[in-house]
């Protein structure tokens, strides 16, 4: 291998630290400081205020229907995209990873114009219906999933062609069904890359902003989430509270970082 | 994270396109067909929706949306900055990647989950712990917020994470008798860096470069609170595209979408090429 | 003398790799370096390769002391087991690099007139050695396009181009199947006999060795056992060790011996002849192997012809007489100590 000589070698490596450090690692610690600037009584404030204690609830209420529609989306689509052939497999699956590079002010829109109950396509018969999509949960929903949308599915594909289907078919010649060998041997198979994609689609739902924007109408109280309460707050000169909610959501995505990269096996170690 | 949904050729085994074979059962037919109602009822339906109504005043409409001259500004604005830092992305990217691989010391562990951070961090957060640093209140007496630099800065930030997470695994995957036999043919350090390693790693980059392109075109919320959205200055597309939206101009907001809807269209096929040519190199 | 090593000695951490060898290795030769796996053969072609640095001692290559040396000044061929091919070059691209980066790196543009000159001598060379190779027709494929044993010709004719002082190759067909290894052995004889140069190959296969090499260096445990001809080191093994990683051994008595150094009779009328019982006879194309059993309980394997066989009559359960042959090759055996 190569080996770098030693001037090099340190230039790099000071680069590379410094570069992060100075993007991230310090501004985060600005916040940490700005968070607890006066103990806890930014906490205090924050967690007193109803519109960020119901902010919180509405983000993680979001999130989980997000995450669970998501992982059944994620598995059932893995198991098709591997395991099977048919027409425009491969268009599916580059469409998959679409809201990977999608703005997510562009996902709101795109929900808006299609749900809205005043001139949407299909809003308006929804409505009439009981159904209303934007400005409500259902809405919100859906723009959470679409935004974590490949990220089940990117974390079960490499493993399930890993795995190979030998064991399946090992399975099927001893008699088993299609639901016992998906519930006894794919499925087990298949088990920490569906963590990995919880845990990671949970740090994105919990975090969607630009596309909730749109999608909620931020009605404070109601339809508001946690990072939409933030941005409130900082324009309205409770910076306080902005900073103490966004502790809380930087510890929770931090904490989710940590997980997966706990639990993953060393990949990249030399 | 792999940087495509299948890593492996999915072309239709047999001879010639027509007629590919389908091996759904009835099971996962019905599986497919479900997936496609949520799919099409979730994504293609609404990014249709874009694309018709950014064509509801016509052809002239449209392009009189994209020339209009604020909105023109956004987008040289926003392209403008996601190829800067794009450039700067592929060298820290590399650096970055290649010590995370090939160097030992104390932190580096550490260096590893921080990059991880801005994929994880919520936007609007993502703003405010760069004016920690970077705003009104900096402990570095450097104030970039309502500048032009305040876009660069938070495009930077939550662009970081791409390229090094492509490039890190085809790195870790280089073998070492192939820089061994470069080295008994003659080539020095740089020689092997340059003719071997590099051209091994530089779809990974470029891999890398397209998401973070279409990352930083589409980014939004850290720009809120730290590039104070001024017109003509500091407002990029997805700022602009927004502003329609809350004034009640859909087919504006549209028309300026698609372009970005462009863009990330553009990325997914230029992946798919990507992965299909280092498949070919075996 | 083309390569000579002095007093080499290298440990990974506690593990011992190499102890103070000493070898010589002739101009021209080639030279088989032959012991099982985890022995220190590939450790020593790459100290030789100066793709490890020795813990002490030399290593001389054509009289200069190449001890301190980067590969890259060494000018010696490597290949590798797993070929090391350069994925994203062609085939062409490939064998031509060690000779770019000798001509600049390759830097120097083609339309300048020198540039041109040189690109054109490359190439000159390169198909040269491809046909040598006989891959002239895929010069400009991918290696991912090559089979396992095309893609290691190709790795050779790469290490043969900027024509170095001595090729090592390190188990090069250890990762082809068994045909095109019995092929490429062939070949790689054939080659060497006719471009010339000084070269050392490790293998684990003593077939091969055998039948490649001129001489053969027998390493265990990071010690020379012994350095011979093939057919020395077959007849006068020097320790037990290089009997049985050589060829089959079989215990008669107190003597070890080739199977089919013993002669078998159906009379005890050679001197020192064991009397013993045929237990189980397999005949394999013109062989007879016979198992046979003494009255002390050993199990004696006999190689023989077919017709030896059939002119005696073996059979199962029929009594022979086993006699070691005149001028074999044999070892006394060490009396096992029972630790009770």
């Amino acid at each position: 291998m190569v080996e770098l000589t030693a001037p090099v070698k340190w230039t790099v490596r000071l680069a590379a630290v410094g570069y992060v450090f100075l993007l991230v690692g310090w501004p985060v610690v600005t916040l940490v400081q700005h968070a607890f600037a006066g103990g806890l009584d930014s906490f205090r404030a924050a967690f007193a205020d109803p519109d960020v204690s119901h902010s919180l609830v509405v983000t993680v209420e979001i999130s989980l229907w997000a995450v669970a529609i998501n992982t059944v989306f994620g598995v059932g689509m893995a198991l098709l995209l591997v395991r099977h052939e048919f027409p425009g497999k491969r268009l599916l699956s580059a469409f998959i990873d679409l809201p990977m590079s999608m703005s997510p002010v562009v996902i709101g829109l795109a929900l808006l114009l299609v749900y809205n109950g005043r001139d949407g396509w299909f809003g308006p018969t929804l409505e009439a219906h009981g159904l209303v999509v934007i400005f409500n949960s259902p809405g919100m929903i859906m723009a959470t999933c679409f935004v974590a949308l490949p990220l089940v599915v990117r974390e079960v594909i490499p493993v399930l062609e890993e795995v190979g289907d030998d064991q399946e078919q090992a399975a099927r010649s001893l008699g088993a069904n299609a639901a016992q060998v998906l519930r006894r041997i794919t499925l087990p198979a298949i088990k920490w890359a569906v963590v990995y994609g919880v845990v990671l689609t949970l740090a994105r739902s919990l975090g969607e902003f630009g596309a909730l924007k749109i999608v909620s109408g931020n009605l404070t109280g109601q339809t508001q989430t946690a990072p939409l309460v933030v941005e409130q707050k900082y324009n309205n000169f409770a910076q306080g509270e902005a900073y103490a909610v966004s502790f809380v959501l930087v510890l929770i995505s931090v904490l989710c970082i940590l997980v997966v990269s706990l639990l993953r096996p060393k990949e990249s170690q030399p | 994270m792999s940087t495509a949904v299948l890593s492996q050729d999915t072309r239709a085994v047999g001879r010639g396109r027509p007629g590919v074979r389908s091996t759904l059962t009835a099971g996962s037919s019905l599986g497919l067909g479900v997936a496609m109602v949520w799919f099409s009822l979730l994504v293609l339906i609404p990014l249709a929706a874009i694309v018709a109504t950014a064509g509801d005043d016509g052809w002239h409409g449209y392009v009189d949306t994209l020339t209009n001259p604020q909105s023109w500004a956004a987008i040289k604005l926003t392209v403008g900055q996601a190829l800067l830092v794009t450039g700067v992305n592929i060298v820290m990217g590399t650096m970055i990647a290649w010590v995370l691989v090939r160097d030992r010391f104390w932190g580096k562990r550490l260096l590893d989950l921080v990059i991880d951070i801005p994929f994880a961090m919520p936007t609007i957060v993502a703003g405010l712990v760069l004016l920690g640093l970077y705003g009104p209140k900096s402990p570095l007496g450097i104030n970039v917020s309502n500048e032009r630099a305040s876009v660069t800065l938070a495009l930077a930030f939550v662009t970081l994470p791409f390229i090094v997470r492509t490039v890190q695994p085809v790195l870790a995957e280089l073998e070492a008798d192939v820089e061994e036999a470069a080295a008994s043919l003659g080539a020095g350090q740089l020689t092997v860096l340059r003719r071997i390693v590099l051209p091994s790693i530089v779809p990974a980059i470029a891999a890398g470069a397209a998401l973070s392109f279409a990352r930083a075109i589409s980014e939004y919320g850290s720009l809120v609170l730290l590039s104070g959205m001024l017109p003509y200055h500091t407002e990029v597309v997805s700022v602009r595209v927004l502003s329609f939206i809350e004034g009640g101009d859909r087919t504006s907001a549209a028309a300026l979408a698609t372009i970005m809807l462009g863009v990330a269209l553009a990325v997914i096929f230029a992946l798919d090429v990507l992965q299909r040519r280092v498949a070919r190199r075996g | 003398m083309s390569i000579e090593i002095n007093d080499v000695s290298k440990r990974f951490g506690d593990f011992v790799a190499l102890e103070d060898i000493n070898v010589s290795l002739p101009t021209g030769q080639l030279t088989a370096l032959l012991g099982p796996s985890g022995g220190g053969k590939s450790t020593l072609l790459r100290i030789i390769a100066g793709l490890e640095k020795a813990d002490s001692g030399s290593v001389n290559i054509e009289g200069v002391d190449a001890t301190r040396m980067s590969p890259q000044k060494r000018n010696v061929g490597f290949v590798f087991q797993h070929y090391a091919v350069f994925k994203h070059m062609t085939v062409a691209k490939n064998v031509a690099f060690g000779l770019e980066i000798r001509s600049h790196g390759g830097l120097r543009p083609a339309w300048t007139p020198r540039g041109r000159d040189e690109r054109e001598r490359i190439q000159a060379r390169v198909d040269e050695l491809l046909k040598l190779v006989h891959l002239s027709q895929f010069a400009d494929r991918l290696p991912s396009q090559l089979s396992g044993g095309q893609r290691q010709r190709m790795a050779l004719a790469r290490a043969l181009a900027v024509q170095p002082k001595v090729l090592l190759l390190d188990e090069p067909f250890g990762a082809l199947d068994a045909k095109v290894r019995k092929e490429l052995r062939e070949w790689l004889r054939r080659l060497h006999d006719e471009v010339q140069v000084t070269t050392v190959f490790v293998t684990h296969d003593q077939e091969e060795a055998m039948e490649v090499a001129d001489e053969i260096v027998v390493i265990n445990d990071g010690r020379i056992e012994q350095v011979g001809t093939p057919d020395s080191l077959y007849d006068e093994p020097a320790n037990d060790f290089v009997m049985d990683f050589l060829g089959e051994v079989t215990q008669l008595g107190d003597l070890r011996l080739r199977p089919h150094d013993i002669e078998i009779g159906l009379s005890p009328d050679l001197a020192g002849s064991t009397a013993a019982d045929i237990l189980r006879l397999t005949r394999v194309g013109f062989e007879v192997r016979a198992v046979a059993g003494t009255e002390e309980g050993q199990e004696v394997s006999v190689l023989t012809t077919r017709a030896h066989a059939r002119a005696l009559g073996l059979e199962e359960g029929a009594r022979v007489w086993l006699t070691p042959a005149s001028g074999a090759a044999t070892v006394p055996a060490m009396r096992s100590v029972l630790v009770g």
